[in-house]
């Protein structure tokens, strides 16, 4: 039957049908998820993944390591917040521990009562095992071959029970950063075969790690074509401390986000609670002025740097390699690319680890009169000018390695005696271009393996960076240092290596990061230290 | 020909096509700077582990040699082991596929749906407000950059309204398991599907949840082109003898412009809907990333990035299957559609 209007009935009732159908869809789509079957959850967003494994005799990057300390332990920690100095490791595992009057033997007494999985107890074997076979692999692009354990640890011996013993080859000062690294994280036999690295088993967290006695059990490990989706960790119910209320929060996500912008859209959105690493340094600014974001800032350890190829001349020469290094404006790439997240840097060692100095003040910052005179000598002047080839990494490795590379070319090009060429390569091309040593200046950076300057104090020279530099007096301070416990005679000796290194100039230090992250303003517990661990066992999350 | 001989015929064709582009990707990859065996050793290492490692990644063998140990593995159906982190290739692929699968599927369903939908709307009204209203919002659609249009949805939707999550593809603990009988498990990896058969209509809804903006996203700029396929053809078909001769005989409208036009119209859409689909599934990289949407959209790059040429190669041949199936399809479908077709 039609209506006056010429539309039916039928036609009416369908249109209402479909609006009914179309609303209580609505309806039932902009509800909030449904209560989460856990409980006391804290969901963490970040865009850094794993790089292959979970295996601390493997595990070499920093979100692999992040993941181990969760779920894993260690015979020591350092003190969230502190600043890892020599006072600063506090026990974990062990419950205290001496050292030799010759520095070459760590006697720790082990904790007792702490229980793997299956009930076995934690005891001296289990860390001699560990130590075996981290060591004993030898995996060449593991941390044991990288930090050099073979160089510092002669042999583990099981003294008792509840008690081990390290001999070292070397009386090493900073043995306990190294004993609080995860690349000496315990580990569970059962788990860990002696002779085999242990890699991601898809579907099966458990048999993808070997850890066990951390404050968190992984329950899920998600990757997908070859990149990380989600961890899920839950609260280990045989963690030593548990009865001392630890984790503070029973259950963490972490959700892996493609870029900063994603991470950023979803803790606005809520979809998280928690955002760290990365969000941009204009994410971190605008973040910081709304009120339903929390940001977080803390000492980073990061540090970036400038290498010269001493094969390619003029940068054989120390006085080029010191002219450009006073040409450098720090000041520019910390505040125009970074906005003020990160901190003009003068030395190797950064900032708040002991035996930092300020030695590259010495040639300042946008010194063009130095640079002018230093290259006057070496026959550039404006109408002849040095000609340099500036390289930059381009797959994200560094951050915002363009942008810095711009502003280096703009700060050397202002001495009016100096042409910048930028070149770039995506990371396997530029690492590869490394090794075959054919870039004249280039951009590098560094993470700690663990927070000492014996672990800076080496990029002077290391050989895996192929600069070709080469000085011998500079490596006796330096083993010299790294046998020494004595604080202040360890200072003088690193400030000595600091003045051959402003002469020589092998590199350039740039700036040292600061550590951001952002959350929900009810979410607490982030301690952002220059560790530049996450301790996800802190956080909590209040109503 | 027969539709067997047909399908035969098209299938041996696709040998050779795959061995070709396999052949190329094969040896332009190996052109590429950058050595998978270095990015293993972030410092330095002896030249005898350099070379373990070369020995372990299949690379110490002469280029022919690799060649035809590839071929040899792909005959067995083994796509090889990534160089990165020695998994298997086919379930890196496999792992990521069924997402990539459901956002192409809902994609296409809302690409086609309104494009198709929009385009026969505007040629019925031809040169009217109507029409060049459509016209307009195709040309923005299809102009639009994909990422912007995400992101604003992601500002609106889920910043502001909270309607719906920025990305992933489900909360986390929802992920559905499919349906098991008897001991056999039956997961096809697309959780609308899965949880359909698991039997969960809030697991349902939730992955719907998460599908909407990418989705919706990624329709919205295909549309575009569908719309203006659709008009383009409609508007010429229109005008054909045989669609007079039928509003002549009394035919209702809505007989004549989806019955007798938009059938003969749709061909040419077909066709772009097997072109569209066959390049969703390579992986719609822009969206994926948006809404970090754990798809196979940047595989191929990271891949590329880690110089791991197995998983390249892998990635390339899983895709001229797809490709050539796909087309295949939309052959047959066209002979379906068009009897004078012959196959």
């Amino acid at each position: 039957m039609s209506t006056a209007k010429g539309i039916s009935r039928t036609t009416i009732v369908a249109i209402l049908a479909v609006i009914i159908v179309v609303a209580g869809l609505g309806w039932y789509f902009t509800l909030p998820p449904p209560a989460p079957k856990l409980k006391d959850m804290i969901i963490w967003g970040t865009t850094d993944s794993v790089e292959k494994t979970l295996d601390p005799a493997q595990a070499y990057d920093f979100f692999g390591w992040c993941i181990i300390q969760q779920i894993g332990g260690t015979l020591v920690e350092v003190r969230p917040g502190s600043g890892a100095g020599p006072n600063d490791y506090v026990p974990d595992l062990a419950t205290d521990w001496s050292v030799s009057a010759d520095k070459l033997t760590w006697t720790f007494n082990l904790r007792q009562g702490v229980k793997f999985e299956d009930g076995t107890e934690f005891n001296a074997t289990h860390v001699k095992y560990s130590f075996d076979r981290s060591m004993g692999l030898a995996i060449e692009e593991g941390p044991q071959v990288g930090i050099d354990y073979y160089s510092i640890i002669d042999s583990v011996e099981v003294k008792g029970t509840y008690q081990v013993a390290f001999q070292l080859k070397i009386p090493f000062g900073p043995f306990l950063g190294v004993m609080a690294c995860q690349a000496s994280g315990i580990v569970n036999p059962k788990y860990a075969p002696m002779d085999a690295e242990v890699d991601y088993v898809d579907g099966d967290a458990r048999a993808s790690h070997p850890n066990d006695l951390g404050r968190y059990t992984l329950t899920k490990w998600q990757r997908v074509a070859g990149k990380d989706v989600e961890f899920d960790l839950e609260a280990n119910p045989n963690y030593w401390n548990a009865s001392g209320g630890w984790p503070k929060t029973k259950n963490i996500i972490i959700k892996m986000y493609s870029d900063a912008t994603a991470l950023r859209l979803a803790l606005e959105a809520g979809d998280v609670d928690v955002a760290f690493r990365h969000l941009t340094p204009s994410d971190i600014v605008s973040l910081s002025g709304k009120t339903d974001v929390k940001v977080w800032e803390g000492v980073g350890a990061q540090i970036q740097y400038i290498l010269f190829q001493e094969k390619i001349a003029p940068f054989n020469d120390p006085r080029a390699r010191r002219a450009l290094a006073a040409a450098v404006n720090r000041t520019a790439v910390c505040q125009t690319v970074f906005l003020g997240q990160k901190q003009p840097l003068y030395s190797i060692i950064p900032m708040g680890m002991a035996g930092h100095t300020e030695a590259f003040k010495a040639l300042g910052d946008a010194n063009y009169t130095l640079t002018r005179s230093l290259l006057a000598e070496l026959g550039y002047n404006e109408s002849h000018k040095l000609e340099v080839d500036l390289w930059y990494e381009t797959s994200g490795h560094y951050p915002s390695c363009a942008d810095q590379a711009l502003v280096y070319k703009a700060s050397f090009e202002a001495s009016g005696v100096i042409t910048v060429t930028l070149k770039s390569a995506d990371w396997a091309s530029y690492r590869a271009n490394r090794n075959a040593e054919i870039m004249p200046v280039y951009i590098y950076g560094w993470y700690p393996d663990y927070n000492d300057p014996d672990d800076y104090v080496f990029l002077y020279w290391t050989p895996w960076t192929h600069q070709n530099y080469n000085n011998p007096a500079m490596v006796a301070l330096y083993d010299q240092a790294r046998s020494t416990a004595d604080a202040t005679q360890k200072s003088t000796l690193y400030s000595q290596i600091e003045t051959m290194a402003v002469q020589d100039c092998p590199l350039v230090p740039l700036w040292q990061g600061k550590a951001f992250a952002a959350s929900k303003p009810n979410v607490g517990g982030i301690v952002l230290d220059v560790t530049e661990n996450f301790r996800l066992w802190l956080l909590y999350e209040t109503e | 020909m027969g539709l067997r001989s047909y399908i035969a015929t098209r299938v041996l064709l696709t040998i050779p096509m795959i061995m070709l582009l396999l052949t190329f990707v094969f040896l332009i990859i190996r052109v590429l700077p950058g050595d998978p065996v270095l990015l293993h050793f972030e410092k330095a290492a002896s030249p005898e582990t350099m070379a373990l490692m070369r020995q372990r990644l299949g690379l110490d063998k002469p280029l022919l040699d690799q060649y035809f140990a590839y071929l040899a593995g792909l005959l067995h159906g083994d796509l090889g082991k990534s160089m990165q982190d020695f998994s298997p290739i086919a379930q890196q692929i496999f792992s990521a596929f069924p997402a990539t699968l459901e956002l192409a599927i809902y994609s296409m369903i809302i690409a086609v749906g309104l494009g198709v939908f929009l385009g026969v709307r505007s040629s019925k009204s031809y040169n009217s407000v109507q029409d060049h209203s459509i016209r307009v919002f195709g040309i923005v659609m299809y102009a639009i950059p994909i990422f912007f249009l995400g992101m604003i949805f992601q500002l609106i939707f889920g910043v502001v309204l909270h309607w719906f999550p920025t990305g992933g593809r489900i909360y986390p603990g929802m992920e559905p398991s499919g349906l098991t009988i008897g001991g056999v498990h039956i997961s096809t990896g697309l959780y609308t599907i899965d949880s359909l058969l698991e039997g969960n209509i809030i697991k349902f809804l939730q992955a719907l949840r998460y599908l909407f903006l990418p989705s919706l996203t990624l329709g919205l700029v295909l549309c575009g082109v569908f719309i203006r396929l659709t008009r383009t053809n409609m508007l010429e078909t229109l005008h054909l003898d045989f669609v007079t001769a039928a509003k002549a005989r009394g035919l209702k409208e809505r007989t004549v412009l989806y019955g007798y036009a938009f059938r003969n119209a749709f061909l040419p859409v077909l066709t772009m809907m097997g072109l569209q689909f066959a390049a969703l599934l390579g992986g719609a990289i822009l969206t994926e990333t948006t809404f970090s949407w754990p798809g196979l959209g940047r595989y191929l790059v990271d891949r590329i990035n880690f110089r791991d040429y197995t998983a390249i190669q892998g990635d390339v041949v899983f895709f001229g299957l797809l490709v050539a199936l796909i087309s295949l399809v939309v052959d047959i479908l066209y002979a379906y559609f068009d009897p004078r077709i012959r196959l």
